[in-house]
């Protein structure tokens, strides 16, 4: 089964780490140059990020996930470098065309910003069991019906892309298009969709009874089958990380009062 | 005091016209193994719902009467405690998945979880489950990988991991292939042993009069008997009610056979130890059956060349099939796995050959789109919910022949015509998905069915119908052969290939091992071990009586056979 | 309909279950709509079906789990910042359907401009604050760039990028939403919208 999520164990410390900590980490490494502000904490953040990539072995992977991001980086560029503000000051110019100072410097914040958020996600979300973090997270307090939703998003979301291709079968072999104009296209939206979400909503029915038939919502605590392994270092790397973010909080606050 | 009692249970679904449940009374010993009966849409399913609580706790609606587990009111008693008392396993395995597990033994587990069972004992009482239904191997696994008959079986184990005092099988097999049933039916076989209380909605009759210490027959909302499976069965009024008795008890009735106390057999062992000895078979074969093989001589209609097919290259699925199509009614028969559907996929044109060719009246069908080749080849996909989507039945009937460029009106005619031979007729206005799952394959079938193709493929006509479910597909399938058209059907209903098809096309592993009439086909028991088919009721009591020869049809048993 | 009515939620197994399905409808929604090669997102279709069964309060769950889900799994931190645009599309769509405006062709035309209005006045400023103005659409971004070398404020500029971009899909969203709603069966529907009181015979 084809899964939607990005995780697969590949044996590397990186993996065994605790999600929480995990989370603890991408939180740090996205808010500390947002608070900083500076160029030079945006490239510290992406270089750490780097770094944990690659001693996880997943940088190749990670690669994947931020390549379609520089389209956007790109647009960012053109459209905030290229079309200033009357008045506003000509860095340089290439030919005809004027880049301004003051909007290539916030498309450079910008691309920066968007870089460290995806790289600090990836390490996150390649080293991460989505069914690991929602597990420790109900066993931390939150709802079981919380972690249900987010446990069976990946297990429902294939199923459905399985059905989707049997539907467009069906929906073919009794005659319609789905290729062709922009209107028999959009015409085969409505004959594709709607098998999908009737039944998975009537599956959905049955699911909540199945759910009740097993004791779902009984107000008791839930219990695990399995115990987590603590991973060495866990609490001490929250902390630290927890400390860097008050840090630059604080020498934020300190620049700003002198 | 019995564990469940049912006191005068009436219900409405919400919005509802009339009574799902009228007016129930039953009592449900501790212990015992009570079948229950009746044609689609007689109450069974809501009668199981109402014994959990769902009914009316889950639905709300109108309730009337009492149900009374084990001294606890059903109809109070949250669900969520209940379920200690009482199982449910549904009918669809793949729709009881919790679906927030991506294990088997987390999938176990999410049950006791619920209830707070501790850890040690969790992991115990999952092995223990696990082992006793035989899907210790895919512990790992993801539950949504598995075949419907393993994942069946994962939705019992994970029920009975809560150790309820009950348990209830609602049609647990309705919706698997033969080898998928088996695997249940073994299991539940196993557990009627270890002295659990089991209730089993079921259609196949055969099985419920095998197991059943008490029989309860509903129709219409109604209990309208309850008793031992031979009084029961014995009833002349059965088939009234939409339920066929079995052959062996038909056959003992025919010929006047009873049992000491003066009802039928049920089951072929008990029907074979009364009247063997005490009947003569005639091996004589009736003209209908002896038919001469006239087939090869005809026009074929569509035939493929060589075939071969691979969904990723290296694992092919066809391995160089060649074959005529030609008018006669043809089954392709064969376990999962064995190939069938890609063959009506391919003949569709919905996948293109890897090797080999797929000709339509001697022109191949190569270079045709789906789309181009719709009017000409009409296929019923197995699950009718994978098309259905217009907000009411006729009109979702006419989208096909409208698709072809068929005239409004006459798209209104044949679609009108084609709801009529499905006996929906007066129900063109209703939402299909208002519909029970079996009349909705019967709109799937007519929206076929009303684009007048010359070929019909029909991918499993006979899943989750009853028996008269099942003789309308026959009719259905004899009308249209008359008309002229090809009518290819895959199908696991060994019953309805062997008296409905001219020609059977038996498969295993990519590959065509049998190709011929029914007779020829299910004489031969090496084919039948290869595809890993059953013998249809009639031959197989047929052996049993200690005939010589293979009857194909209930009525061809029923005429040979005859009393000393 | 008084306020108690339009606001009340339940939380039982079937509107729990509910919401990873619209999210998975979402997902769909997407993925069709790029196998067809539309140029449209329609990537909350789930999001308005949960708010119009199962209320504002579900819509807007719905909503957010959606991008939250997706932003923290597949890494894409781009949706994770439209949480609070789906969640308020989800609210809103919610009370839309509950005050009656989902009833007819019409009125779901009405909900779906109320729809594009919301994703309008949440996105536009988180457009600015996080990628400078712009959408990442390309008929967006070159209305924004010619704005922008017009001389209007970068506020408007981002406003007309936002509308180009939103406008539309919602509109289309939500007449496919009232098309599908149309063809739920009421067995289903029931089950959001019956009274909780069951009924003594």
């Amino acid at each position: 089964m084809k899964s939607i999520s990005l995780y697969s164990d590949n044996g590397t410390w990186l993996c065994r780490v605790h999600p929480f900590t995990k989370v603890m980490y991408a939180v740090a490494a996205i808010s500390v140059p947002l608070i900083l502000g500076s160029l030079w904490a945006f490239a510290a953040a992406i270089i750490a990020d780097l770094a944990l990539l690659a001693s996880g072995k997943v940088l190749r992977r990670a690669r994947a996930l931020i390549v379609f991001s520089f389209t956007i980086i790109a647009t960012i560029f053109i459209v905030r470098s290229l079309f200033g503000q009357e008045g506003s000051e000509i860095m340089f110019s290439i030919g005809p065309v004027n880049v301004y100072r003051e909007g290539f410097m916030i498309a450079l914040r910008t691309g920066l910003n968007i870089l460290s958020m995806l790289l600090a996600f990836a390490v996150l979300v390649l080293t991460t069991n989505p069914q690991d973090l929602s597990t420790e997270m109900e066993r931390h307090g939150f709802s079981p019906r919380f972690s249900y939703v987010i446990s069976s998003v990946f297990n429902i979301i294939p199923q459905m892309m399985g059905t989707m291709s049997t539907i467009s079968d069906a929906q073919r072999s009794r005659g319609m298009e789905t290729e062709g104009s922009l209107i028999t296209r959009m015409k085969a939206f409505i004959p594709l969709i709607t098998p999908v979400v009737t039944s998975s909503l009537i599956t959905t029915r049955e699911r909540a009874m199945a759910l009740d038939a097993r004791g779902f919502g009984a107000k008791i605590k839930r219990t695990y089958p399995e115990t987590r392994e603590k991973h060495r270092g866990d609490t001490a790397a929250t902390v630290i990380l927890a400390l860097i973010v008050v840090l630059s909080i604080l020498i934020k606050a300190a620049l700003w009062l002198s | 005091m019995a564990f469940i009692e049912i006191r005068g249970l009436k219900y409405r679904y919400p919005r509802a016209a009339g009574l799902q449940l009228d007016g129930i009374t039953a009592d449900i010993e501790k212990g015992s193994f009570t079948g229950i009966i009746g044609r689609n849409g007689s109450g069974k399913s809501t009668l199981a719902e109402a014994i959990l609580g769902l009914v009316p706790q889950f639905y709300k609606g109108a309730y009337g009467g009492s149900v009374t587990v084990d001294g606890l009111d059903a109809s109070r008693t949250p669900v969520s405690s209940m379920c200690r008392k009482v199982g449910l396993v549904f009918q669809n395995p793949f729709n009881q998945l919790s679906g927030a597990n991506d294990t088997v033994f987390g999938e176990i587990c999410f049950g006791m979880q619920n209830t707070g069972v501790s850890a040690p004992e969790m992991r115990e009482r999952a092995e223990e489950v696990m082992e006793m239904l035989g899907i210790s191997e895919f512990r790992n696994r993801n539950p949504f990988d598995l075949s419907g008959g393993q994942m069946q079986r994962a939705a019992i184990a994970s029920i009975l991991v809560m150790r309820p005092d009950a348990i209830i099988l609602d049609e647990p097999t309705s919706q698997l292939d033969p080898a998928g049933s088996e695997e249940v039916f073994r299991a539940v076989d196993d557990l009627r042993r270890t002295g659990l209380t089991i209730l089993m909605i079921e259609q196949k009759i055969e099985r419920v009069a095998e197991y059943s210490d008490m029989i309860m027959l509903m129709d219409g909302g109604k209990l309208i008997a309850s008793g031992s499976p031979s009084e029961v069965l014995s009833r002349d009024d059965l088939e009234e009610h939409g339920v066929r008795p079995p052959l062996s008890l038909r056959t003992a009735k025919a010929l006047s056979f009873r049992c000491s106390d003066g009802t039928y057999p049920v089951t072929e062992k008990e029907a074979a130890g009364l009247m063997r000895g005490r009947i003569v078979i005639s091996e004589e074969e009736n003209g209908k059956e002896s038919q001469a093989p006239d087939a090869a001589t005809e026009n074929a209609v569509m035939e493929v060349r060589n075939l071969s097919f691979s969904y990723t290259a290296g694992t092919e699925v066809l391995h160089g099939v060649s074959l005529s199509f030609d008018s006669r009614r043809t089954a392709v028969i064969g376990q999962n796995g064995a190939g069938k559907t890609t063959l009506a996929k391919l003949l569709k044109g919905l996948l293109k050959p890897s090797e080999g060719s797929i000709l339509f009246h001697g022109e191949d069908t190569a270079g045709k789109s789906v789309a181009s080749l719709a009017g000409k080849i009409g296929y019923v996909f197995q699950n009718p919910d994978d098309q259905i989507f217009k907000p009411n039945v006729l009109d979702e009937v006419m989208f096909g022949p409208l698709n072809i460029g068929m005239h409004p009106d006459t798209a209104e005619m044949k679609a009108k015509e084609a709801l009529s031979m499905v006996s929906l007729d007066g129900k063109e206005s209703r939402n299909p998905f208002d519909l029970d799952l079996h009349e909705r394959k019967m709109v799937a079938l007519a929206s076929v069915i009303a684009m007048d193709t010359e070929v019909l493929i029909l991918d499993e006509p006979t899943i989750a119908q009853d028996d008269d479910g099942k003789l309308m597909v026959s009719m259905l399938i004899h009308t249209l052969s008359e008309r002229g058209k090809l009518v290819i059907s895959i199908l696991h209903d060994m019953d309805l290939v062997a008296s409905s098809f001219e020609r059977v096309i038996a498969m295993a592993g990519g590959k065509v091992i049998a190709d011929g009439e029914p007779a020829a086909v299910f004489a031969d028991s090496g084919v039948l071990s290869a595809a890993g088919l059953e013998l249809p009721h009639a031959a197989s009591l047929g052996r049993s009586l200690g005939a010589k020869r293979i009857f194909l049809t209930d009525s061809s048993l029923l005429h040979s056979v005859h009393r000393l | 309909m008084s306020a108690k009515d339009v606001f009340r939620t339940r939380f039982d197994a079937a509107s729990i279950v509910l919401i990873p399905a619209c999210i998975g409808i979402n997902y769909i929604g997407k993925l069709f709509a790029s196998v067809l090669k539309l140029p449209l997102w329609l990537d909350s279709i789930g999001t308005c079906i949960g708010a119009c069964l199962g209320g504002p309060v579900i819509g807007g769950i719905c909503g957010a789990a959606n991008n939250l889900i997706y932003g923290l799994t597949t890494g894409d931190s781009i949706t994770l910042v439209y949480a609070l645009t789906s969640l308020f599309i989800g609210f809103f769509v919610g009370i839309m359907a509950r005050t009656g405006f989902m009833k007819s062709f019409p009125r779901a035309l009405v909900t779906a401009c109320v729809a594009g209005a919301v994703a309008i006045v949440i996105s536009t400023p988180l457009n600015i604050i996080f990628w400078a103005g712009t959408t990442g659409n390309v008929w967006g971004d070159a209305a924004f760039a010619a704005t922008q070398a017009m001389g209007m404020p970068l506020v408007l500029s981002s406003l007309v990028d936002e509308i180009i971009v939103d406008i539309p899909d919602k509109i289309i969203t939500l007449i496919i939403v009232f098309v599908i709603l149309k063809a739920l069966p009421e067995k289903l529907t029931a089950l959001y919208d019956a009274s909780d009181k069951v009924e003594r015979l």
